[in-house]
């Protein structure tokens, strides 16, 4: 009897699970109200699918789209899986396909394999675009940059060497080894470095995946395996509170300096303890609030000007006509000066 | 001529109620880990220094813990796929009580470890009781905690843990005597479960079950409260393991904390040699199942080798004992 009970009794707790996702997926499929149908009211719907839902960068993103939804006046939905994974996404952009959205913008986990489902909804009548990250072959009419990879990796490692003095030897803990976007800001840290601080060497690029405890064992071992070593980037947002975790821990504040792309609250107490001298990041709620306006912009037809007046806070976004790039604009640098203006 | 008999036949008796303490198994991993060490230390500037051994350790500590609980369960011949969820879900709530609402670690910990307790109930229960294969039953649960885990943590990371963490294991208030106090818990967690598995009827039990779980019923073992014993033992190690985890990450968790670890912990527990068709293992091969796999991935860092390779040895490390226990295993079957 009892068995059954549990049984019985773990039966409820699954039903109001599978009951409560949806419930969640639903709500955020309709967003401002009014039905995800698209056609059904006169308000144009711009579908944004992040990379996954529920870390705070796209949370911030979107939040950021929601408010360009208020005052453009549009619908703004948002979905995205709960692991950063190609096949999962793509199930969400399809039933966004099905909904027969007005714009459809993606920040792909697998750029190749995006490419034929926007394809799919381009035909199905759908204006595609990427943001955040680039799907570059597909049928995407506009890619909206949060920062191009000459200004991120310019910027880490400006704000590196400064800390460093313009010499010495660092090392990068990166994540994903396919992550494109990394990658491509990595391949800028080595050509900048060896142009402009000759004096400077990347002695090691390691990859600790999305996680902070493989991020931070993995600084330390660098640490161990480079005595001399002064500087340790932190690719992501996961391994830039890593890095600077590990040279607290190991009593190195002011002999090893770290500087990462990592969210202003997370890297709050780095930044305050002297273990992270910078964070390189780009307004991620502007990112949000522009990739909604691209949205509206594409499904009413409008065509993107050399320039422009987005909003009050973007008054001047450049797109670049050969590529079909919108950039929000030059990288940012999160100091102690500066980290208490952001709540993500 | 009985007497002979029953002399002859009652002395194998007493030598298999109490196994050699250490297998050759067990030799041939310390003896694996020794040779790696001394060349890494050959190898590499510092990889024999204090800073460079305490850090590996408390990486070792949870994987280690969660691992005996995992022993216990491959023992039987079932294995527990959700200690990933439970982890994350553990770990949101015990940092999100440290975070919001203050409380005390000593509490926070406990907290932890009865959540703990109660998922490892589910599944123990489920498995034991449901006559369902344990992978199955906790690949679904292990769904339904990391939706749980989400939900905890709202779609944002939990930021601001305060150091009260630290006493597991990181910088000096986290060590005594120059052990870090996460795996001195291991350690002391892994010797009572290696006299427990060895020396009472219930360890024997496991055994048992996992050699032949009709055979063991027949004998009079009860076997689904056993059963149930090794998933609860589990999730409250897995309680501690989560805090364990908090601890060796930064001051923000995120939702990640858990992702894959049901994996780096079965690694851990076939290196050490337990057998995943059950009935055969070790707790302190687990131990050494997982310094053996720190020790690659610290190893290959420190050694500038592309961090790739890691993968590649874990992964042979893995066949190579999972293939020595299949062809033991085939060898006694032929015999018989």
């Amino acid at each position: 009897m009892l068995i059954r009970k549990k049984v019985l009794a773990f039966g409820a707790l699954a039903l109001t699970a599978a009951l409560a996702t949806t419930a969640c997926t639903s709500r955020d499929d309709t967003g401002g109200g009014g039905g995800g149908g698209g056609g059904g009211d006169d308000k144009v719907t711009v579908a944004f699918v992040p990379k996954l839902q529920g870390v705070p960068y796209f949370e911030a993103m979107n939040a950021g789209g929601k408010a360009a939804a208020e005052e453009l006046g549009i619908e703004w939905l948002y979905q995205g899986p709960t692991t950063a994974d190609a096949a999962a996404q793509a199930d969400i952009v399809r039933s966004f396909i099905q909904q027969g959205v007005d714009a459809l913008i993606v920040a792909p986990n697998d750029p190749d394999s995006m490419a034929p489902l926007l394809q799919e909804a381009a035909d199905a009548g759908i204006q595609v675009g990427t943001s955040d990250t680039d799907a570059p072959n597909s049928v995407r009419e506009v890619f909206v940059n949060q920062a191009s990879a000459q200004g991120i990796g310019e910027g880490l490692t400006d704000a590196l060497l400064e800390a460093m003095g313009g010499s010495g030897k660092y090392a990068i803990v990166s994540c994903g080894e396919t992550a494109a976007n990394l990658n491509s800001w990595i391949e800028v840290q080595e050509a900048y470095t060896a142009e402009k601080y000759p004096d400077a060497e990347i002695v090691d690029i390691v990859y600790a995946g999305e996680d902070q405890a493989a991020a931070t064992s993995m600084a330390t071992d660098l640490m161990n395996a480079h005595p001399d070593l002064t500087g340790l980037v932190g690719e992501c947002t996961s391994s830039a509170p890593g890095v600077a975790q590990a040279v607290s821990d190991a009593g190195k504040i002011g002999q090893v300096f770290t500087v990462g792309l990592g969210t202003p609250q997370s890297m709050k107490p780095y930044i305050e303890d002297g273990s992270s001298s910078a964070s390189i990041l780009w307004d991620v709620e502007a990112l949000g609030y522009l990739t909604a306006w691209a949205g509206l912009q594409l499904a009413e037809d409008n065509g993107f000007e050399a320039t422009n007046d987005v909003s009050d806070d973007l008054p001047e976004v450049a797109f670049d006509e050969s590529n079909k790039e919108l950039l929000l604009g030059p990288a940012l640098r999160i100091t102690s000066e500066n980290v208490d203006d952001f709540d993500y | 001529m009985t007497a002979v008999a029953h002399e002859r036949a009652s002395k194998p008796i007493v030598k298999r109620i109490l196994p050699p303490p250490v297998t050759g198994q067990e030799l041939v991993l310390v003896g694996v880990i020794a040779v790696l060490w001394v060349l890494l230390g050959i190898f590499t500037p510092s990889f024999l220094s204090p800073s460079s051994i305490q850090p590996l350790l408390v990486s070792v500590a949870p994987i280690a813990l969660i691992g005996v609980g995992m022993t216990f369960i491959i023992i039987t011949a079932g294995i527990d796929v959700s200690v990933g969820g439970a982890i994350a879900l553990c770990a949101v709530v015990t940092a999100k009580l440290l975070v919001n609402y203050d409380v005390p670690l000593i509490v926070a910990v406990l907290v932890s470890m009865v959540l703990g307790t109660v998922l490892g109930l589910i599944n123990g229960t489920l498995i034991a009781y449901g006559r369902v294969h344990a992978i199955i039953i906790t690949f679904g649960t292990a769904n339904i905690f990391q939706f749980f885990a989400l939900r905890v943590f709202g779609s944002s990371t939990v930021n601001g843990i305060p150091s009260t963490l630290d006493v597991f294991g990181r910088g000096e208030s986290g060590r005594t005597l120059g052990v870090p106090h996460s795996f001195a818990i291991t350690i002391l967690v892994v010797l009572i479960a290696w006299w427990y598995l060895r020396n009472t009827a219930g360890g024997r039990h496991l055994f048992a079950i996992g050699g032949n779980e009709n055979a063991a019923r027949l004998a009079g073992v009860k076997v689904q409260p056993r059963v149930v014993f090794a998933y609860v033992a589990t999730g409250a190690l897995v309680g501690l393991g989560a805090c364990f985890f908090i601890a060796a990450g930064t001051s923000t968790l995120d939702q990640g904390v858990g992702a894959g670890r049901e994996l780096a912990v079965i690694a851990a527990v076939v290196i050490g040699g337990t057998s995943i068709l059950g009935g055969r293992g070790s707790v302190i091969g687990t131990l050494l199942g997982a310094i053996l796999v720190q020790t690659v991935n610290s190893g290959v860092t420190q050694l500038g080798w592309p961090s790739q390779l890691a993968n590649l040895f874990v992964g042979i490390f893995i066949i190579i004992a999972v293939g020595t226990d299949l062809l033991r295993e085939r060898a006694r079957r032929s015999r018989a």
